[in-house]
């Protein structure tokens, strides 16, 4: 469609050319063509001017008036000469005066184009002029002889002999004047006629130039419209093109979360697969089965990740950061993997660099595995290191900069083009050795630029690479204790509610007692997902507390179950999430899948009551009777890496110290189980075991104020499918390690001071 | 173009402070307030019709000395006559009409060949025509276009330079009679 008119629009191009080269043509004649009317104009007006000044019928009243007064000063010259009439010398003066004057007229006028027969005038203006001077004895100024009537009468014969001169001078100069006249005549006729035809002429050209001006209007009219349409048509097809491409990355996102499930179903059932006495061989293809299932989800997940950052679902949850504790978080995953080969890890953060700032932990993490594991993956000997600076950025604000450097293979600049494509690996050969999606870079890239920064790469083949993350650099104000700011009524609920928690940690399901214990409702407690829509089946509760991952049955997949239920009353209970993952997304699809309100752990007492306030309204008294004190700041607010204190102190508003000691107990004297749990599953490659046990000791660690524990095991729930076995090994050491010390901590903090000291090493 | 007058005797005073003292005296004729004296010397010039200061039976009569004693307003001007611009002096003709006390619409100007052409009288008061009398300081002979010549002054307006007020510009003036 936009090809075809393309083409028209090429094709029309000679013509445009023809089409601007006759306009030119035109202009160049139509000033052509105004010079001569101007020329003609010119002429005209000189002419003009020329019968104005000369005078020329003037000069012929002049010769006619000389003739008149020749005539009478000869009737009076003649009479002078009569001797019968007295001789009137006055008169005869006035009138040879007045005959001079007209004399001196014609000789003075500028005539000479006038004269017919020049030689012939001048001959009779000569005669004229002997006459005078012979007259002049008499008549002149000074009269040197007397004027008697002999004077006159010798003269009268010389002046009756210039009469038929005059005369013929008189005729001349009128014809001459005639033929002038009608010789002007002619030109100015011709030069009407002249002026006419170009006036003609010129019209004609301006009607043409009128005409083409037209049609090009029209002509250009008529391309605005086909520009229009052709805009109009081009606007449709990309909507249409971003509707599908939204459509698509929905699709990805649901399929990738659709195969999701069923997928961690095929890895269960190959754990059990495990359990029923193979042989070696058989064994052999069950781990790569595994290693390829593993190799599966990471790619689901990076779809996933990719797919929702295209459509825009990626949220940035920004917190302050203990960027401390950041780098060691990501240098405890990333050690193991540097030290399989023989590669030394350095992270380094220059002295200017703040302690905490804000951002998204989780994503900044993300971007920084990202680039460690490639470094790591692409380098086979030398360093890995890690740098972390501020600098100014290009627009003027404070930046923090992530440089990772490897002493790798390096790429060449076509390479480096490619690699932030999807899909692009460093080359192919590389790709089939070192697998991976190919998709790490875009989302690294895509999550740096949401952040307001980018990544970026430097690098020379066989001189290894160097990647910089910088984002902009936000720092939180620092924490200072608030004066009891007034919160928003954290009030229980007016009637004590029958409450089903569906949980399958018993820490958790300890803890949550306690909660609602305090708040002065009644917990019941299911296993998992199916035995909550069981125990739902069989009486009614007012509100569901419902964990996301169970086994059996989940959250997600027992609010559907439940919302599926035929009796209205239980299938429209009011749900409401727990979970330890505060994405956005997460919350988007328990709120899809129908749960009314979205809980993230550590639970705080005042979270619960504001749920069950939003979902119930609040009651008038709490049953203590205390106004509770403000939630103590979050997790980050304390930088002890072993025990969180303010989740300590939260969990103490919920409950007395004597519960949460028992809990806390309970908690690490299972923990040598729990440790035995995941080793088993590192063992029997199961990562869907190690995943739920992992996020199941995360959960409960959480909210009992353990930070340490619940970090590593979130590495571990986060790195189950990807990390190496030896590195998860590692990271269920570290659990263990720290079960002692986080003892020794709540000791300290006196939560287990009620208890006899154990042996530190268990 | 430059117009120079010059007073000699300063009538045009005398006859305001005269208008002044007899006021009273002469309402019944406010116009004239000096009666023309009697040319003395040869009448050159002869103002006739609708004269209301008559010197001689119906018309006002002058000689080349009244004409001399009236103010005086010299220019040079270009002329179709004469190559060269010429200088030309004598009273205006606005003043000889009102020495004669002559009022009305048309000019009647009449040389001494009978040429004969009129010319509104609101010409005497739109230009400053003069009545000259000397050439280049000279008196004019008759076969000089004298010894009276109307001239418009040309150079002063454009509009002046045609034929219609060079046809009004009569030479060997004799009489004017005012229609």
């Amino acid at each position: 469609m936009a090809t075809a008119e393309d083409r028209r629009a090429l094709a029309r191009h000679p013509q445009d050319r023809l089409r601007y080269s006759w306009l030119a043509l035109t202009g160049f004649v139509l000033v052509l063509v105004l010079l001569a009317v101007a020329l003609v104009q010119a002429r005209q007006a000189t002419l003009l001017r020329q019968v104005v000044q000369a005078g020329d019928d003037y000069v012929v009243l002049m010769v006619y008036q000389a003739e008149t007064e020749q005539l009478r000063l000869r009737d009076q010259w003649q009479r002078a000469a009569d001797d019968r009439v007295p001789l009137d010398a006055d008169t005869l003066r006035l009138r040879y005066e007045i005959w001079v004057s007209r004399i001196e007229l014609l000789r003075s006028a500028d005539l000479q184009h006038l004269l017919s027969n020049p030689d012939g005038d001048q001959r009779t203006l000569q005669q004229a002029m002997d006459f005078i001077q012979r007259a002049d004895l008499a008549l002149g100024r000074i009269p040197e002889v007397p004027l008697d009537r002999g004077f006159v009468s010798a003269l009268l014969p010389q002046l009756e002999s210039l009469t038929a001169p005059m005369h013929e001078l008189s005729l001349g100069a009128s014809h001459k004047v005639s033929e002038q006249l009608e010789a002007r005549g002619i030109a100015v006729r011709q030069q009407n006629r002249l002026g006419l035809g170009l006036t003609a002429f010129l019209s004609v050209l301006t009607l043409a130039f009128a005409f083409i001006a037209l049609r090009q209007v029209a002509q250009l009219r008529e391309r605005r419209l086909v520009l229009e349409e052709l805009a109009t048509k081009l606007r449709l097809a990309q909507r249409e093109a971003e509707a599908a491409s939204d459509a698509k990355s929905a699709f990805l996102a649901n399929m990738s979360h659709e195969i999701r499930t069923p997928f961690h179903g095929l890895m269960g059932m190959l754990s059990l697969l495990r359990e029923t006495g193979l042989t070696p061989r058989q064994v052999d293809y069950l781990r790569t089965a595994t290693e390829s299932a593993d190799h599966l989800l990471a790619l689901l997940n990076d779809i996933l990740d990719m797919s929702q950052l295209e459509s825009g679902r990626v949220t940035l949850a920004v917190a302050p950061v203990d960027l401390r504790a950041l780098l060691r978080d990501v240098e405890a995953l990333m050690r193991p993997q540097a030290n399989a080969k023989p590669l030394a890890l350095h992270i380094d953060a220059a002295p200017g660099v703040p302690e905490r700032l804000l951002a998204d932990a989780t994503r900044v993490k993300q971007i920084l595995f990202n680039l460690l594991s490639n470094a790591i993956k692409f380098t086979d000997h030398g360093a890995v290191v890690l740098d972390v600076r501020t600098r100014e950025g290009e627009d003027g604000q404070a930046c923090i900069e992530f440089t990772v450097t490897d002493t790798g293979v390096g790429m060449d600049e076509a390479t480096q083009e490619q690699l932030f494509n999807r899909f692009v690996q460093g080359d192919s050969t590389r790709s089939r050795r070192h697998g991976g999606t190919g998709l790490g870079l875009e989302i690294s890239r895509n999550l740096a630029r949401l952040m307001g920064g980018d990544v970026s790469v430097r690098s020379r083949p066989g001189e290894g690479s160097c990647f910089t993350f910088h984002m902009h650099l936000q720092v939180p104000p620092p924490t200072v204790s608030e004066p009891a700011a007034p919160l928003p009524a954290v009030l229980p609920t007016s009637r004590p509610l029958q409450v089903l928690v569906a949980e399958d940690h018993p820490v958790n399901r300890q803890y949550m007692a306690a909660l609602l214990e305090n708040l002065g409702h009644q917990a019941h407690f299911t296993g998992n997902g199916q035995e909550a829509v069981e125990a739902l089946c069989r009486r009614r509760y007012d509100v569901v507390l419902m964990d996301l991952h169970m086994p059996v049955l989940d959250g997600v997949g027992a609010t559907r179950a439940i919302r599926a239920l035929p009796d209205a009353a239980r299938s429209t209970v009011p749900i409401v999430a727990l979970t330890a993952d505060a994405f956005a997304e997460t919350r988007d699809r328990c709120l899809v899948a129908g749960m009314n309100d979205f809980l993230t752990k550590p639970v705080s007492v005042q979270k619960l009551a504001a749920s069950l306030r939003r979902l119930f309204g609040s009651g008038t008294a709490t049953p203590n009777d205390t106004p509770l004190p403000p939630e103590p700041s979050p997790a980050w607010a304390g930088s002890h890496p072993v025990v969180d204190e303010s989740a300590v102190a939260m969990a103490l508003q919920a409950m007395s110290r004597e519960r949460l000691a028992a809990m806390v107990k309970a908690f690490l004297d299972q923990a040598p189980e729990t440790v035995q749990r995941l080793r088993a599953a590192v063992r029997d490659a199961q990562p869907l075991d190690l995943r739920t046990n992992a996020h199941a000791a995360k959960g409960a660690a959480l909210n009992l104020g353990m930070s340490a524990l619940a970090a590593t095991a979130e590495a571990l729930h986060e790195g189950a499918a990807h990390l190496p076995a030896h590195e998860i090994a590692r990271l269920v050491q570290r659990y263990e390690d720290l079960v002692p010390a986080t003892r020794q901590a709540m000791s300290a903090l006196d939560v287990l001071r009620a208890e006899p000291q154990p042996a530190v090493t268990e | 173009m430059r117009i120079r007058r010059s007073h000699p005797n300063h009538p045009g005073t005398g006859r305001r402070s005269l208008l002044c003292l007899g006021g009273g005296l002469l309402l019944a004729a406010a116009w004239p307030v000096r009666a023309l004296v009697a040319a003395s010397g040869p009448v050159v010039l002869t103002v006739g019709g609708r004269v209301r200061m008559p010197n001689q039976g119906d018309a006002a009569h002058f000689d080349m000395t009244m004409l001399a004693a009236l103010p005086q307003t010299s220019f040079s001007t270009r002329t179709p006559w004469y190559a060269q611009p010429r200088r030309f002096t004598g009273p205006l003709l606005r003043d000889v009409l009102v020495a004669a006390g002559a009022q009305g619409d048309v000019i009647r100007l009449t040389a001494l060949n009978d040429y004969r052409v009129d010319m509104p009288y609101q010409d005497a008061q739109r230009h400053d025509v003069i009545v000259a009398r000397l050439l280049d300081d000279k008196p004019m002979a008759v076969r000089d276009k004298g010894p009276l010549f109307v001239i418009y002054p040309f150079d002063s307006r454009p509009e002046l330079r045609g034929a219609v007020y060079y046809s009004r510009s009569a030479w060997q003036l004799r009489k004017i009679d005012v229609l």
